[in-house]
């Protein structure tokens, strides 16, 4: 049963969850679980998707993010969001801030370490899609 | 100057304690070199060719004199005495040990600064005018915009990873002594500093040295500054979703620009922005006027200007009146003037000081300067608010410690990488080149005569040394595993008030032993065939490249 990191009526945890029966966007019917490459346009079809996941190819790629930015705010898709692939356990705190609430990491070892850094700083300078607060919109 | 509050100074400290358990995990193992690489990066530290490199972030050039001391004693305490200036208007630590960094970074922290985001793919520390808040010809003080920018980069969620380091560069005044023309993001304000809230912005995109150097194309004239942040939010996401990452070095965002053109990238970016909710992205005006109460003016005295005194000890002291000429710039108010501190002594690795420098240029701004200091991109200190009768005790104490040059524009103050002596990605060394070139024209008769002229040298087409838009620009280039150098000419970064230039490529490279051979032959040139009080560049515009070509690459009779 594959470990990840959730994120649970506002908490981050460690789940055992079901093995998730991705679909690449190809072949992906509505109803069922959408994995999408980080340089995919998003598309009103995807509302309809179980689950989405974005793939990440390196640590790098911050392509993911901004797909996942997209996806909340523009599209305002309010479903599961996983980051899959080469996600690193240092930088979920970005990947939690641009609206994932799932992370899958290469090694599962590190779920306790990406815990650990799931929110490093108790508040950050822009807003975000899980946080309207900032101290540059603070006169607001 | 901007004053953290208890928000900027918990961001920093937590992101010292994260890193710290980065560095701790990368020490047992825990995480490879390459997962290691990116983060440390972030947090400032290269590993150059002898030893790693930390490079600290000195926002926008403006330090006060409390965090000079701080720099001059980490230096001290974790490197070997002295630290660099960088053309990114940063100072950078040759020596010190990786395990120390946590430390060095904490050491930081405590006095308000940090080294986040001064390398990675990332948007790296915002430069600006070096003369801002103080220069005679400043529309409005660009720092307010610095700093709202600085903030809102700051481990922002979205833009950490991009395809390729992103350089923002912002000026107010009518002499753009920041170059925004070659940087990624380059931005000219307008207005007024007493209403920031009704200030404007012309937006430049795509600019960039290294190996393919473009200028900034106008993509948004005018832009109210309250969008200041969701264009650029709109221009980041473009960019970070379609810039190249197949080839590092097609992966600045002037590859994209270019690729899409100019109005083709601005359609896209325009389109972008149509779908942020900019209104509500909109930075509020009280928080516009809350970053600019930072920088309000000092309490200056009520000054006349000093012109009867400072003209005695002109004529009294001709060393006095050659630094005068040229290190000393007018300041918008009355009595006071803005001073650089060329470190460019012949034989000194340009940019380098020592923590005794440091030491003395920390106490001269607080004695004279509002305690205030800034780094200049040309890699010098500024002192920007110095009263006119102090000037020439000042130049006094700077030249008993080394600081005292008259070279300021010269010929020998000029901007130089660390090159093949310290970084591992150059080609060649600089640092001897530079200092050939100061030997050959350490006269000052002959560099006054010269005049303005700006000579940049880079070991690589990475060009942080910005040979592209010096007067003279020096190349270093590997042929064959021997290091050569490629000149250019005409180039210049826009101080002059005009659009910036790229210089042109005067021919085939030459081993480092001609270079001043060759050097000398363009200055006989500009001296042949200038007319009276003609610059070096004005020259150039007039009489252009091939008068100097034909007396390098003559053939002998």
């Amino acid at each position: 049963m594959p470990r990840l990191l959730k994120r649970i009526h506002g908490d981050w945890q460690i789940c055992d969850v079901a093995e998730t029966p991705w679909i690449a966007q190809d072949e992906w019917r509505a109803g069922s679980a959408l994995q999408v490459s980080v340089d995919a346009e998003p598309s009103t079809e995807w509302l309809d998707a179980s689950s989405i996941a974005i793939d990440f190819p390196a640590m790098t790629d911050g392509r993911g993010l901004s797909l996942a930015v997209l996806l909340r705010n523009r599209l305002g898709y309010r479903g599961e969001l996983v980051a899959r692939g080469s996600v690193h356990q240092d930088i979920v705190h970005f990947l939690a801030r641009c609206g994932f609430d799932a992370i899958e990491l290469p090694d599962e070892e590190r779920l306790e370490t990406a815990l650990k850094w799931i929110n490093p700083h108790t508040g950050y300078y822009q807003p975000s899609v899980i946080s309207s607060e900032s101290t540059l919109t603070s006169a607001n | 100057m901007y004053q953290y509050n208890e928000f900027d100074r918990n961001f920093v400290n937590q992101r010292v304690a994260h890193y710290r358990d980065q560095t701790e995990r990368y020490l047992q193992g825990d995480l490879s070199e390459d997962e290691f690489l990116q983060l440390r990066l972030r947090n400032g530290l290269y590993v150059q060719r002898l030893a790693p490199m930390l490079r600290v972030a000195i926002p926008y050039g403006t330090l006060s004199s409390q965090q000079l001391r701080a720099l001059a004693s980490i230096s001290n305490d974790f490197d070997r005495g002295y630290g660099h200036l960088s053309t990114r208007q940063n100072m950078q630590f040759n020596w010190p040990a990786l395990e120390d960094v946590p430390d060095i970074l904490q050491a930081l922290a405590d006095v308000d600064m940090h080294a986040i985001q001064t390398s990675g793919s990332c948007i790296r520390n915002v430069t600006t005018d070096q003369f801002a808040g103080a220069a005679a010809d400043e529309e409005i003080d660009p720092r307010p915009f610095c700093e709202l920018l600085r903030q809102w980069s700051t481990s922002h969620p979205e833009f950490e990873w991009l395809p390729r380091k992103f350089k923002i560069a912002v000026t107010g005044a009518t002499f753009d002594r920041a170059a925004i023309g070659v940087h990624d993001i380059g931005i000219r304000m307008s207005g007024s500093s007493e209403q920031p809230e009704d200030a404007l912005a012309d937006i430049y995109a795509g600019g960039g040295l290294g190996r393919t150097p473009v200028l900034g194309a106008l993509i948004r004239e005018q832009l109210p500054v309250k969008h200041l942040l969701t264009y650029t939010e709109a221009i980041m996401r473009v960019y970070n979703r379609y810039g190249r990452r197949d080839n590092k070095y097609k992966a600045r965002i002037k590859i994209l620009v270019r690729a899409l053109t100019a109005e083709g990238f601005k359609a896209q970016v325009d389109e972008e922005w149509a779908a942020i909710n900019h209104e509500q992205g909109a930075v509020p005006a009280a928080e516009l006027s809350r970053l600019s109460a930072f920088f309000a003016p000092p309490s200056f005295a009520e000054l006349d200007n000093a012109s009867e005194l400072l003209g005695t000890q002109r004529l009294e002291n001709p060393a006095f009146n050659r630094w005068m000429k040229h290190n000393v710039h007018p300041h918008r108010v009355s009595g006071y003037s803005v001073v650089t501190l060329s470190t460019k002594a012949t034989g000194m690795p340009p940019g380098d000081v020592s923590s005794d420098q440091m030491d003395a240029v920390a106490s001269w701004a607080n004695s004279y300067g509002f305690g205030e200091i800034r780094i200049s991109h040309e890699q010098n200190f500024v002192l920007p608010h110095i009263p006119q009768d102090k000037l020439y005790a000042l130049w006094q104490q700077a030249d008993a410690i080394g600081l005292g040059h008259f070279n300021a524009g010269l010929i020998s103050d000029m901007i130089c990488c660390p090159g093949g002596d310290y970084c591992s990605l150059a080609n060649a060394k600089s640092l001897p080149v530079a200092e050939a070139i100061q030997r050959r024209f350490a006269d000052y008769d002959y560099q006054h005569d010269l005049g303005s002229l700006d000579l940049n040298i880079s070991g690589c087409m990475n060009a942080c040394g910005h040979h592209h838009v010096g007067h003279i620009g020096i190349l270093g280039v590997d042929k064959k595993g021997q290091e050569f150098y490629q000149i250019s000419l005409g180039g210049h970064a826009g101080h002059s008030g005009e659009a910036p230039r790229l210089g042109q490529i005067i021919g085939p490279s030459v081993a480092r032993e001609e270079v001043c051979d060759v050097i000398e032959k363009v200055i006989q040139v500009y001296l042949g065939l200038r007319f009276e009080g003609e610059t070096f560049l004005s020259c150039f515009n007039r009489i252009g490249i091939l008068p100097f070509k034909e007396s390098i690459y003559a053939k002998a009779a």
